[in-house]
């Protein structure tokens, strides 16, 4: 039996599909995990109890579950405690948001922590307020040496996304089991799928090379 | 003749703990307008912690520092500090400049985000600082690029950029190759010059000399002597002091 590849370009249009949400879930976790772990990160280094102990007992609770059960509470859970059901899409949204800012977070507080005290002894010797050492000085510098750290973690957001097929999310890899059930062609489609994953993963790390050279 | 002898600083029995420790023990000073005010001593005496009690980077258990009529110690911790601060410029042992930033945003960040100042009039004055210090070729660099006297020279020159009443600056040459130092000191003799009220903490006993009006020699948290630069060179009163001098005076 020979590869047929030809199921490819025969179903492109749910693969297709399916790859937007998959980038759409990505992007909109990015954007909320990214600020989010921003400000764990500053609460991870607050001299306020009130604020350090509630960020680091929501960062060790979440980060030692398993993010399929994160996914699954986020979407069984919060519809019987809210009284709303908020769909599949936003529900892996949250989830991902909720679980990424925690590891955004610690990688954040340690750039923080790599920002010399100096440094922002000098910012507050010039006047500058606490925001404003922390805008224009602790977040460009620190999130500068820990680049690395992120964008490994960003491609692991990408590649995890395919866990919210397990709420029936119609995703990359969700939409390719559907194309498989009606084709029966697993190691062409899921080949494919691979392959797609594996693409985008290696530009991802050659930009994270690039922007580490960029950053010395 | 009365605005000229106008306090601008004065610490008040100053007292600061680090735990059990205790740092500075009731110190107490007066800087006048246009003073340079030289405070020397052993390493460990609390110089540096002094300097930065009047400007709040550190904070004090008991006395106080009366900052243009503003009390440091009501301040402190609060978001009064801030406009103190912009009241008084620091420079830095090891320079601390902003090293994402080239030379020339390191001096107009604060002009900028302090007074609102726009980008085109921050960097024109930013510029003409650094012409002032000598390195306005190297405006476009980031401090990595930098020597080490050029990192201290726009240490300098960002500190001047809020137009301070006082600069403070905490041993400004001690990280320094011998033949930068002298670049340096002389910035610091031109900005004396042009009267701005400096305190200086410094083992530079040359530049206390020629520049200086007034030096306090610390020990153990205590300031032991606090005179006229003439008088504490020829004939200082305590023990400690003498020693001091004799054996700083051999290098000079």
């Amino acid at each position: 039996m020979g590869l047929d590849m030809s199921v490819i370009p025969r179903n492109f249009n749910v693969l297709l599909g399916g790859f937007y949400t998959t980038l759409k879930l990505f992007v909109l976790a990015l954007a909320g995990g990214l600020p989010l772990g921003i400000f764990l990160g500053l609460g991870r280094l607050s001299s306020r109890k009130w604020i350090y102990y509630p960020v680091s007992a929501y960062i060790n609770f979440i980060r030692n579950v398993p993010l399929l059960m994160v996914i699954f509470w986020i979407y069984f859970a919060l519809p019987i405690v809210t009284g709303h059901n908020i769909g599949r899409l936003s529900s892996a949204i949250i989830a991902f948001i909720v679980f990424e800012a925690t590891y955004f977070g610690e990688i954040i507080r340690a750039g923080f922590q790599s920002v010399k005290k100096g440094e922002l002894q000098a910012a507050y010797s010039t006047g500058l307020t606490y925001t404003q050492a922390v805008r224009y000085i602790l977040i460009p510098i620190g999130l500068r040496r820990v680049i690395p750290s992120l964008m490994t973690q960003i491609i692991v957001i990408f590649q995890d996304t395919s866990l919210a097929y397990v709420i029936g999310l119609r995703e990359f890899v969700r939409a390719s089991t559907i194309v498989n059930a009606r084709e029966i062609r697993s190691l062409e489609i899921f080949g494919f799928v691979a392959m797609v994953y594996l693409l985008i993963c290696l530009v991802g790390s050659t930009i994270s090379n690039r922007l580490e050279e960029k950053g010395e | 003749m009365v605005a000229e002898e106008e306090t601008l600083i004065t610490i008040d029995e100053v007292s600061k703990w680090y735990g059990e420790v205790q740092a500075l023990k009731g110190i107490s000073l007066e800087i006048e307008r246009k003073d340079v005010v030289v405070i020397c001593g052993p390493s460990g005496c609390g110089k540096s912690t002094t300097l930065r009690c009047i400007n709040g980077l550190e904070e004090f258990e008991e006395g106080d520092v009366i900052v243009d009529n503003v009390s440091v110690r009501k301040v402190q911790g609060t978001k009064k500090i801030y406009k103190l601060r912009s009241k008084i410029g620091m420079v830095f042992q090891h320079f601390e400049l902003y090293p994402h930033l080239t030379a020339l945003e390191n001096i107009t960040l604060a002009p900028k985000k302090v007074f609102g100042m726009s980008k085109k009039k921050a960097n024109e004055k930013g510029m003409e600082l650094l012409e002032r210090v000598g390195i306005p070729k190297q405006a476009n660099q980031k401090p990595g690029e930098l020597s080490g006297g050029q990192q201290q020279r726009v240490g300098i020159a960002r500190a001047i950029a809020m137009e301070p009443q006082t600069i403070l600056f905490d041993e400004p040459t001690s990280a320094l190759d011998p033949e930068m130092i002298r670049d340096v000191l002389e910035v610091m003799a031109d900005l004396a010059e042009g009267g701005l009220t400096m305190v200086v903490v410094t083992h530079e006993m040359g530049f206390a000399k020629e520049v200086a009006n007034k030096i306090a020699f610390m020990e153990d948290g205590v300031i032991v002597e606090h005179e006229d630069v003439e008088t504490f060179f020829k004939n200082p009163k305590s023990e400690r002091a003498k020693e001091f001098v004799d054996r700083v005076l051999v290098h000079i």
